[in-house]
């Protein structure tokens, strides 16, 4: 009940607010930030008492509020809170590294390259199919010669397949759970997201060889190869950094850490390198290097994190276009399902292969349907690069992701029930 | 590079410079840090390097919004009602003039000068007069948080300074507030624009809502994380309002602040939060206030800083002289406590913020530039200012001696291990450990209720040694 009036009340300060006030944009954008923290938390929770997962809530927060319905946090508002969406992106990519113990890798790392390999590879294969089969119906791939419809299948796979760190992170932080679904599902998405990013610069580089963009500017191996080397490098140093910070110093971690996920993020676009990579190894780096202080730091991070998580999600719900997912979903429909089987048929397969756990190899595939900012960021770059068709392009996947980010989180939170890695009650009492 | 990535350079290396070399200043030489961050944003800024431009420092504006929101709530957790209530008649009444008469007499020698030098019209003079005269009263708490931290706070003149420090904030931002409220533009898109008092009415009522709803979010929860989420969305939402609303941030803040400390049962918990950001956000603060200060076209802007800095000097100091005289308390507090309260730090800094950043106001840039310039002036001497309130009743009050050893001699300071505080901090390294105010009436609550003056002509006259 408390939840309700406080979203009553939000309601009523936004409905009162908007007409009387002229300030500036930064005001309104701060207003939105707040609003979007207290609304989207309290919707989260509401979410929880139907057995819903905190990130769906936040996710129909966001939309509720955004353009698609009452329109409080608008497009230019949105825009000028991506920074928020950066930073959030960059915690979770950090946060995600620092999960990577040493130890684990070593035990478990044959385990989950196999799994992830196997899975990677089946779902991808699927997506290339479905996509090759109904090119005509896709506005993106219609009238193409078929290299092109080979080389645009072959990118928006590489795309489709990722995960979502973000949400895999989230609910492993609200639920607590640490058994072996919990880290293999985390493993797998880690170092999938690494393979992705690996293999969406193949698969953008062979497509500009397929299909140059409009303007012929084309991409080297040189600049695929800095972009990710010199990801490894950079984050290997600002871990280094991090790691010293935390041995010698260990002061003001509160803020020490968002400045680390700002400074990386930022330090990443400056010297055109992969940002995700750039801040999982620098997580990575910063925990087995840091004289085991490193729990405090991602402490911190996730407490600092969290309002920022929360209006990530919340950018992510308001970002979501109803319309087009309803024009689009004879298409959606098919391309998600195959993409859902491919990762179970994947999964049970590299569960097999690398003689997984018997829970592994049962509920792992339910950690893997999330997806959200990692493939709305990288099917940006492709809009960025075919201005038209990449339009399109992402307008497919925002309807996908919309699909998956719903029920993705949904899944997961199923698959950590059954297999009694969590509680419902550890879930009405986790983190965010 | 990016003004983002140079402004997180420069932090982070005035972060660690500070850690460096001002905690070794500030132990041997009593110097306050703070102020530095105020110059280096005015070296990197548009008027001096331009490494930062203009359209970047202004993109920082949400930040600066933020920061100022923050600096009133810390302002507002400090007006705990069962501990305002100790306080006795005498000692709000000592702290009340002193903050009024400084409130007059910078406003009203503003008010006659601002005309006479042509900066503004004798109409609109009253607006900045007003302003300066809000900002002048605010006083830091630096100087004693440096000097008594850690330590029992039971004299009266430091429960006096302690008062008086509160109550100079408070009556700082309620009069800016009510300010802002009565010179507020007319917004086109209302069917009729409120008047000043409904505009007042509404800067509380947005602080109401947000400490309202921080308290009906949180709920019994006691989760630090939990926590954080909901006074981060207070404050940023209240702050974003009374933004947008072009009404006080501070005052909508300060109330916020006022309704969390008085409603909620996790004070504690608020404070370890609040403290965690506390010194960070207000390195920033005033690094972006120093990215955004612009100097005054005129040259007569330089006599207006030179007499807000002299009067507001003289305010202080003779105003708490004649009033504790008048009030025959010299003999418990000496006659120079004011110059205790001539800091000036994070408060004047917000306040002087929120005016400028309205381009409606005549003179923002004076009123900027002479608030900036006192806390450049002030912050890094609050401790020896306090040290020399204090000094003239060391002897009466032998204790304090035993508890501030560098009141004896120079020799002292060098040897002194200052303690340590919670965050690991020594204590002689930082400012702002609280707002200006903020370690005062919220301050660390001691066993027992605080020293109070004995009321005039009530038959409690205990000797010095007898209050304690």
């Amino acid at each position: 009940m408390r939840r309700v009036i406080v979203l009553i009340m939000l309601y009523l300060l936004m409905q009162a607010v908007l007409p009387l006030g002229e300030g500036t944009p930064a005001a309104l954008v701060l207003m939105a930030f707040g609003f979007l923290i207290l609304g989207a938390y309290s919707v989260g929770e509401l979410a929880t008492t139907i057995r819903l997962p905190k990130i769906v809530g936040y996710l129909v927060a966001g939309l509720a509020v955004g353009p698609a319905a009452l329109n409080f946090v608008s497009t230019p508002v949105m825009e000028q809170l991506a920074p928020v969406s950066e930073l959030a992106i960059a915690l979770i990519a950090f946060l995600a590294g620092a999960e990577l113990h040493l130890d684990e890798v070593r035990k478990r790392g044959v385990l989950l390259v196999k799994m992830m390999t196997a899975e990677l590879s089946v779902s991808f294969l699927g997506i290339v199919v479905v996509l090759v089969s109904l090119h005509r119906f896709l506005p993106f791939l219609n009238g193409a010669p078929m290299s092109e419809v080979l080389g645009f299948s072959i990118l928006f796979a590489s795309i489709a397949v990722v995960h979502s760190p973000a949400v895999t992170m989230a609910l492993l932080s609200e639920s607590g759970a640490k058994g072996v679904v919990a880290r293999t599902t985390l493993g797998v998405v880690l170092l999938a997201d690494v393979a992705v990013v690996l293999s969406f610069s193949g698969a953008l580089t062979l497509a500009r060889v397929l299909a140059p963009p409009p303007g012929g500017e084309g991409i080297g191996f040189v600049t695929v190869l800095w972009e990710i080397g010199g990801a490894v490098l950079v984050g290997a140093a600002l871990g280094a950094v991090v790691a010293l910070y935390l041995r010698f110093i260990r002061r003001e971690l509160f803020i020490f850490a968002i400045l680390v996920a700002f400074f990386g993020a930022e330090i990443a676009g400056l010297m055109h390198v992969e940002t995700l990579l750039t801040l999982l190894v620098a997580g990575f780096v910063a925990e087995n290097a840091g004289g085991g202080e490193g729990e405090h730091l991602r402490h911190a991070m996730e407490r600092a994190g969290a309002p920022i998580f929360v209006v990530f999600f919340a950018l992510a719900g308001a970002k979501i276009k109803p319309d087009a997912v309803l024009q689009l979903w004879p298409l959606v429909i098919p391309i998600v399902v195959v993409r859902a089987a491919g990762i179970w048929a994947g999964t049970r397969l590299g569960a097999w292969w690398a003689k997984a756990e018997p829970e592994a190899a049962k509920y792992t595939w339910m950690g893997l349907i999330s997806q959200a900012g990692v493939a709305i960021g990288l099917s940006s770059v492709v809009a960025n690069v075919y201005p038209e068709r990449g339009e399109e392009m992402r307008t497919l996947f925002l309807a996908m992701i919309a699909i998956n980010e719903t029920v993705g989180p949904i899944l997961f939170r199923i698959a950590l029930l059954r297999s009694g890695e969590a509680t419902p009650a550890s879930f009405r009492g986790g983190g965010h | 590079m990016s003004a983002s990535l140079v402004l997180i350079l420069v932090v982070a290396t005035a972060y660690l410079a500070t850690h460096l070399l001002y905690e070794w200043l500030a132990r041997r030489l009593l110097i306050v840090s703070g102020a530095e961050y105020l110059v280096l944003g005015v070296l990197l800024g548009p008027q001096v390097s331009g490494v930062i431009s203009r359209e970047a420092a202004d993109s920082f504006g949400p930040i600066i919004v933020l920061g100022i929101g923050w600096i009133g709530l810390t302002v507002g957790m400090q007006f705990y009602l069962p501990r305002l209530v100790r306080i006795t008649g005498l000692t709000f009444r000592l702290a009340v003039i002193e903050s009024l008469v400084t409130l007059s007499v910078v406003t009203g020698v503003l008010w006659w000068a601002l005309p006479a030098l042509g900066l503004t019209s004798k109409f609109w003079a009253i607006v900045p007069a007003l302003a300066l005269g809000a900002i002048a009263v605010a006083s830091t708490p630096s100087g004693l948080d440096i000097a008594l931290r850690d330590r029992k706070r039971r004299e009266p003149v430091v429960n006096q300074l302690e008062t008086s420090l509160g109550v100079n904030a408070f009556v700082a931002v309620v009069t800016a507030g009510l300010l802002f409220s009565w010179v507020h533009r007319a917004p086109t898109t209302a069917l009729r624009p409120p008047t000043p008092t409904e505009w007042a009415v509404i800067t509380v009522g947005v602080g109401v809502l947000g400490g309202t709803l921080f308290h009906l979010f949180l709920g019994e929860e006691r989760k630090v994380d939990r926590l954080v989420v909901s006074l981060g969305g207070a404050i940023i939402l209240a702050s974003g309002a009374a933004a947008y609303l072009n009404v006080s941030p501070v005052l909508a803040t300060l109330v916020v602040g006022i309704v969390l400390v008085n409603t909620s049962r996790g004070r504690a918990e608020l404070r370890t939060v609040l403290a965690e950001a506390e010194r960070p956000f207000y390195y920033v603060l005033l690094l972006l206030a120093g990215l955004s200060w612009r100097p005054s076209t005129s040259a007569t802007a330089v006599a207006v800083v030179a007499l807000y800095l002299v009067t507001r000097t003289v305010s202080k100091v003779y105003a708490t002289r004649a009033t504790t005289a008048w009030n025959k308390a010299t003999p418990q507090l000496g006659r120079d406590w004011g110059k205790a309260l001539i800091g000036q730090g994070r408060l004047t800094v917000a306040l002087a913020l929120d005016y400028a950043r309205r381009p409606e106001l005549p003179i923002g840039d004076v009123v900027f530039t002479a608030a900036l310039l006192s806390v450049l002036l002030t912050e890094f001497a609050a401790a020896r200012l306090v040290r020399a309130a204090l000094l003239p009743i060391v002897e009466p009050l032998r204790d304090l001696a035993h508890r501030l050893p560098w009141v004896d001699t120079a020799e002292h300071t060098a040897e002194t291990e200052i303690p340590r505080s919670e965050s690991g901090a020594t204590s002689g390294v930082f400012v702002p450990h609280v707002n200006e105010g903020a370690s005062t009436l919220f301050g660390p609550e001691v066993d027992g209720p605080p020293a109070a003056l004995p009321e005039q002509g009530s038959t409690d006259q205990r000797t010095p040694e007898a209050s304690r």
